[in-house]
């Protein structure tokens, strides 16, 4: 089963087998130039997507199992909310307390030995008072950094226990909570003090000794490799496994191990010897056949912590991919991996829920599914056939053939997707969307997080209005694959974003500075009369040479005032004549430029833009503003 | 100078070496003014430089204050790595110093924006001249100068070999030239003989005559006697003049240069005001000048179209003098304004009063019986039985009349006529029995009533419709082989004729404005419309016609009213209200910045006016060849005539992107008399969506020299408008 999900390893390397469509071998170069090509098209849209998944695994965003065209990826069941009751969370909290503090261990490493299986005893069915069991040792190898003064690497091996470990265990028969079982302290595996700590190994000593050697008692150390006792044999089988490699590299994961066992003659692989290839009685054997001739051990390996800290054992998640199986454990050259749907629960691995995934849908997998790279006007065509229903950018398995479609359409909307009905499966067209909108859509306060006032201690700032959907349950069609085949039309009105609003950061048009919340409202950059054009103004009527001051003056004073006001009707004009005589009356007056001023309200006359009636009112509402500016000089 | 120094020499020796001194002297001097004058240029540049330092640090010392006082608080950002205090350490090496520690403190990256060339802003269009000089040399990066040498020498051929600063030897502006007259002045002072001087005498001799044949100007002839004070002092001699003309001959021969140089110090005497300036009316030397010479100023430079004096947008403007007064107003006050009104003066009794009057209405119909009627007043005075007899006695000649209350007296006879108390209320220090005495006494310049409308006669106002829809229909036989040129409007100017055929409104093809001189009732004036409605339908004659309503033709549809409000029911008036919508800048999804809306739009809904500067094609040819090379163009034509450049002034809508899916539509529309730019909705458009329109419907393509093609279909409007009004007959 692992090696099935090994050929599926990996994201698509669609160029590197692509499958040429057309019937005559093209030259070298054309295949070159066509390669080229295709890269263009398609590899900066396939490197962004290979990017976000990575990110999407390390720090998820959402969960596709929340998806409604992905719920069969959701396990759970809602069943439970219905008798849900709020004051049964209290018992389970009080029930959960309870129980942590039976538990003193924080968190530890559990091996559970199934049993020493050797081929080359006969099964124990006779065995009442004949030896049924191996005295295991477990040692905890710790190798340290090399120091200056260190030759090789310091190795602390510290014991972690011994058992009697039944040999040759009918399964049938034995019940499985008599299993003799370990626990190695999660502490074991924080970094000592004396020494900088590597790589953590578990070292399995198995020591069988012979027939006669029946009062061995497993209290007695044995510390040496092999030796003999009262003439009697005692063989000794050793295995190494790595739990953390020098990376800090978690490589035990929760499951049932087989380990094979070497005799103690050759000694524990040092890794420097270390090969691929098993060697037994100088014979190579395939990697699996080990496990049918060699003494092998097998336990089951749980991580448990408590229920409420669960990252406490493992320290570095591995990825959660398909691409993991393939990294299992190296060192330990020989170890296999059984599923174990039962004794896994959720604690750590999104792993082995994958794997579980691939289980459970392997027998559905015959659909075949043909991905055709549309590029270069549509004229060239390949094709890469697939046969699971993985998304090819970023691995997720869909399981679904509508769930499939649907994430490639939503998910990497930098291409188009159409899918085409095919007698063996399905085709689907990928080819590059040229509308495709990168905009952000989202909270902007989330893109740009500059010093704003929002975090001003001193008091409640004004924060960029930003709508979040909270509940939005839309009616759903029903799915059906057809929705993914090729619309005729309607197609450039459905790339529009539906999303809006005010999701972006704002410049000030003059200085190019952020815009701040607070100044949303006003648009200052849109004023009738901007500065430049007042000190233009003035400066254009200073120019004339033939105009006396007095002139200048009103008429600037004038030009600010429409300038400011915008007028644009004839019929404006009385209105304006007044509202220049109310702002501007007291500078008039104190500039003693009223003679000009009558003369200015009487060209507008002459113009026919004011009436003698607004010519009299003005100048009546100048001397009263000329005369309350020198009562206020008199006082 | 050794020629000075030598005491006698020789005089034919001395004769050869001022000539080839002069000429020598004259390059030197030239070339230490221009150095003199650059460093003083410089000098300009770096205190304008300084002072506008000045105000940046202001500005920043206003932003960084009001940072000041709110304590900002950090934000974490979420996505940061575990927080590692890093400690930073700086070890200066000597003991006596101690080691500097401060955690590390890592600052966000802020992200860059996009270039962005400097722009003023802009709410309305701004008229500039053609340059006939390439102002700078455009960089575009080294290797577009590298490898195309030859666009920036064609750039330079399109101004016909002009940039801005260029030292070309020849150069030489009045300013240098009076600069250098008076500089070689100095040194030909020292070897000055009495042939010089003897020159000099009769240069003065000369203008003491020029002096006296204009002696009935007192205000010129103290400047004179200066300027000849001054010249008998030092004027320059020949020999300079006929140096500097060997050194600058395209500068004109030595007898031009002479009369040039006199011109020009004349003119630098302090105080002296240009002939036809007239003193200000309020200042101390206001004179007593005619109506025309006071208003001249106003007249000239009011804008009618805009309503400012000097306007950006209209080079040309009317005077008023054709500008006919609407309607008759109260010219003369009934009722006399106080105990001591002229009109006790000239009222002999109520019954002789009214006749009287009704003369002075007639009057203004007919000048030549004025003087008629004034003899009938004097008559009625004489004749006077009532008290103000009594302060007739009192002499008129004791009131002593100012420079500017004549000035001011004449202007308002213009406009008041025969209302005395009137003109006396404005002018304020005088009381109407003086203004009218006064008035007596100047009747040599008397003010005419203005007369009804000759140029076109008056037409039955019910027929004007039905008229005008006949009009129509005759134009658009006329324009049916025309293309869709479209040009600028220039209000016309014929007097006494109608506009038909010759009228440039006419022939460009545009409908008469208010701004037009000829008549109201002229047959190619635009009717505007009578909606009651939104005027956003091809039911408004405004809209069909792509103008916006007239606010001082449309009365009805509400163009003309809620000036303070944004709540107008006529649609059709927003690029005149500046009814913008609230853009914001960012940078693009597209390309460099772009604009977006702050609120949401209705389909066809005005967002914005494309602002920018007026520029001739031609210029815009020019402009253009740069701007295609810096792939950035603003350009956006206007009609046949104009071009908006948004590049150096413009509003924010330029930031608008191109699209072939936009969301905006540009529609060029006569506003008030002026083409404008508006960019409204092509579809309902959300908040925070960035704005495109199609740039290819209005940018020129100047390679193909297609010129853009404006959206009115005259032919097209013409005929529906016509049957519009037919329409609006009946209903």
């Amino acid at each position: 089963m692992s090696g099935a999900s090994c050929k599926a390893n990996g994201a698509v390397y669609p160029a590197s087998s692509v499958m040429m469509n057309s019937v005559k071998k093209p030259k070298m170069e054309q295949i070159q130039a066509d390669h080229e090509l295709f890269l263009q098209a398609f590899e900066k849209p396939t490197q962004i997507y290979r990017f976000l998944r990575t990110r999407n695994l390390i720090a998820p965003i959402f969960l596709h199992r929340t998806l409604t065209f992905m719920s069969h990826r959701n396990t759970r069941t809602n069943a439970k909310r219905k008798t849900f009751k709020v004051d049964d969370m209290l018992q389970r909290v009080e029930k959960m307390k309870g129980d942590q503090e039976s538990q003193s261990l924080s968190s530890h490493l559990q091996l559970t030995f199934t049993g020493f299986f050797h081929k080359d005893e006969k099964p124990s069915q006779n065995s009442e008072n004949e030896q049924n069991s191996v005295s295991l040792e477990v040692l905890l190898v710790k190798v340290c950094h090399k120091k200056r003064k260190d030759v090789s690497c310091p190795i602390k091996q510290v014991p972690t226990g011994k058992k009697q470990v039944p040999l040759n265990p009918d399964s049938n028969q034995t019940k499985p909570g008599s299993y003799p079982s370990l626990l190695v302290s999660s502490n074991e595996f924080e970094p000592s003090n004396s020494h900088m700590v590597k790589s953590y190994s578990l070292l399995f000593r198995v020591s069988r000794t012979g027939r006669r050697d029946t009062n061995e008692t497993p209290s007695r150390k044995k510390r040496s490799s092999s030796h003999r006792e009262d003439g009697e044999t005692t063989e000794t089988y050793v295995a190494q496994m790595t739990v953390f490699d020098k990376n800090r590299r978690l490589q035990l994961l929760d499951g049932e191990y087989e380990v094979s066992m070497q005799g103690m003659e050759d000694n524990p692989v040092s890794k420097k010897r270390a090969t691929w290839e098993t060697i037994l009685d100088g014979k190579r054997l395939p990697p699996f056949e080990t496990f049918s001739q060699g003494p092998t051990l097998q336990f089951t390996l749980r991580w448990t912590g408590d229920a409420s800290d669960k990252s406490t054992a493992p320290v570095a998640k591995p990825l959660a991919t398909r691409n993991s199986d393939s990294s299992s454990p190296m060192e330990t050259r020989t170890s296999t991996l059984r599923a174990a749907p039962v004794a896994v629960k959720d604690s750590v691995s999104t792993d082995v829920q994958m794997r579980r995934e691939q289980v459970l849908c392997e027998p559905r997998q015959k659909l075949r599914i043909f991905y055709q790279f549309l590029y270069n006007n549509n004229t060239r065509q390949q094709t890469e056939a697939r046969d699971d229903l993985h998304c090819p950018w970023c691995t997720l398995n869909c399981r679904k053939l509508y769930s499939l479609l649907k994430h490639l359409k939503l998910s990497h909307s930098r291409f188009i997707f159409n899918y085409v009905p095919h007698p063996k499966g399905a085709r689907i067209d990928v080819s590059i969307n040229e509308c495709y909108d990168g905009s952000y859509v989202g909270n902007p306060q989330d893109i740009h997080s500059q010093p704003g006032f929002a975090f001003s201690r001193n008091g409640p700032v004004k924060r960029t209005a930003v709508t979040h959907i909270l509940v939005c349950r839309p009616k759903r069609t029903k799915p059906s694959l057809s929705e993914f085949l090729e619309s005729e039309d309607g197609e450039l009105e459905q790339q529009r974003t539906y999303v809006s609003g005010h999701n972006r950061l704002y410049f000030h048009s003059d200085s190019c500075m952020p815009l701040r919340p607070q100044e949303m409202d006003i648009d200052s950059e849109d004023e009738r009369d901007p500065e430049w054009l007042r000190e233009k103004t003035a400066t254009q009527l200073e120019e004339f040479t033939d105009v006396n001051e007095g002139e200048k003056e009103v008429m600037k004073l004038w030009n600010l005032h429409v300038m400011k006001h915008g007028f644009i009707a004839d019929n404006q004009m009385n209105q304006a004549s007044m509202l220049f005589v109310e702002n501007c009356g007291a500078y008039i007056a104190r500039r003693n430029l009223c003679r000009n001023f009558l003369l200015h309200l009487v060209s507008m006359h002459d113009f026919n833009l004011v009436s003698v009636a607004t010519i009299d009112r003005a100048m009546v509402r100048l001397r009263q503003i000329q005369e309350e500016g020198n009562a206020i000089e008199k006082r | 100078m050794e020629g000075a120094s030598t005491p006698v020499p020789l005089h034919s020796q001395k004769k050869t070496m001022t000539a080839y001194e002069l000429r020598r002297r004259v390059k030197s001097e030239y070339m230490r003014l221009r150095q003199l004058k650059r460093f003083r240029r410089a000098d300009e540049v770096k205190s304008m430089f300084n002072t506008n330092r000045q105000k940046i640090m202001e500005r920043t010392d206003i932003l960084n204050q009001e940072w000041k006082t709110r304590r900002i608080q950090p934000i974490i950002s979420v996505l940061t790595l575990p927080v590692v205090c890093v400690q930073c350490t700086v070890d200066s090496g000597f003991s006596e110093f101690s080691k500097q520690v401060i955690p590390l403190k890592t600052l966000n990256a802020v992200a860059s924006v996009p270039v962005m060339y400097s722009w003023s802003p802009l709410q309305q269009n701004f008229m500039v001249e053609d340059e006939t000089v390439l102002h700078n040399i455009p960089y575009m990066g080294d290797e577009i100068l590298d490898q195309d040498g030859t666009f920036i020498e064609e750039l330079i051929k399109n101004y016909d070999g002009k940039v801005h600063g260029d030292r070309e030897c020849g150069f030489i502006n009045d300013e240098i030239f009076v600069e250098l007259v008076s500089a070689l002045t100095q040194y030909s002072d020292n070897e000055d003989d009495d042939e010089e001087e003897e020159q000099d005498f009769k240069v003065d001799k000369m203008e003491l005559c020029d002096g006296k044949e204009h002696p009935e100007d007192p205000r010129k002839d103290p400047l004179i006697s200066r300027t000849n004070n001054d010249s008998t002092k030092k004027f320059p001699s020949d020999k300079i003049f006929e140096a500097i003309s060997s050194m600058f001959p395209d500068k004109g021969s030595t007898e031009e240069l002479k009369e040039k140089y006199k011109e020009l110090t004349e003119q630098q005497l302090p105080g002296a005001l240009p002939p036809e300036c007239t003193p200000n009316i309020d200042g101390p030397n206001a004179r007593s000048v005619q109506r025309e010479q006071s208003l001249h100023s106003f007249h000239t430079l009011f804008c009618r179209r805009c309503f400012k004096y000097d306007c950006f947008l209209h080079p040309f403007h009317a005077t008023p003098n054709t500008y006919k007064r609407k309607n008759m107003e109260n010219l003369v006050d009934s009722k006399p304004c106080g105990i001591d009104c002229y009109m006790y003066l000239v009222q002999v009794s109520s019954h002789v009063t009214q006749p009287s009057f009704s003369f002075i209405q007639f009057h203004f119909l007919n000048f030549h019986s004025f003087v008629l009627v004034f003899i009938m007043f004097a008559e009625g005075n004489s004749r006077c039985q009532t008290p103000v007899k009594m302060k007739l006695t009192c002499d008129p000649e004791a009131v002593d009349w100012s420079g500017a209350e004549a000035s001011l007296f004449r202007v308002l006879i213009g406009t008041y006529y025969d209302n005395y108390c009137a003109i006396a209320r404005l002018i304020g220090t005088k009381t109407c029995r003086q203004v009218y005495e006064f008035r007596v006494k100047e009747s040599s310049i008397i003010a005419r009533a203005p007369a009804e409308d000759e140029d076109t006669p008056p037409r039955k106002k019910k027929r004007k419709h039905r008229l005008w829809a006949t009009h129509c229909r005759k134009i658009q036989l006329k324009k049916d082989g025309s293309s869709n040129h479209v040009y600028n409007y220039q209000p016309c100017d014929h007097p006494r004729q109608p506009c038909d055929s010759s009228c440039p409104c006419v022939t460009a093809q545009n409908f008469c404005e208010k701004f037009c001189q000829c008549s109201s009732e002229c047959q190619n004036r635009f009717p505007g419309c009578r909606c009651k409605a939104q005027c956003n339908t091809k039911q408004c004659p405004c809209y069909l016609a792509v103008r916006e309503c007239d606010p001082d033709l449309c009365l009805t549809c509400g163009a003309a009213e809620h000036w303070d409000s944004k709540n107008v029911s006529c649609k059709n008036c927003s690029i005149q209200r500046g009814a913008k919508k609230h853009l914001l800048l960012a940078p693009s999804d597209v390309a460099g910045w772009g604009i977006f809306i702050k609120e949401p739009v209705q389909k066809n809904e005005f967002i914005s006016e494309y602002c920018g500067e007026i520029i001739s094609q031609d210029e815009a040819d020019r402009r253009g060849k740069v701007y295609d090379k810096y792939m950035c163009s603003f350009l956006f034509n206007l009609n046949n005539d104009f071009v908006v450049d948004a590049t150096r002034k413009g509003n924010k809508i330029r930031f608008a992107n191109h699209s072939v899916n936009p969301n905006c539509y540009a529609k060029v529309m006569m506003v008030n008399g002026d083409h404008r730019i508006g960019i409204f909705a092509k579809r309902a458009i959300q908040t925070g969506e960035e704005l495109f329109f199609d740039y290819r419907s209005v940018t020129r393509e100047r390679l193909h020299n297609t010129r853009f093609i404006l959206f009115i279909h005259i032919k097209h409007i013409m005929h529906d408008t016509g049957r519009l009004q037919s329409h609006i007959l009946i209903g």
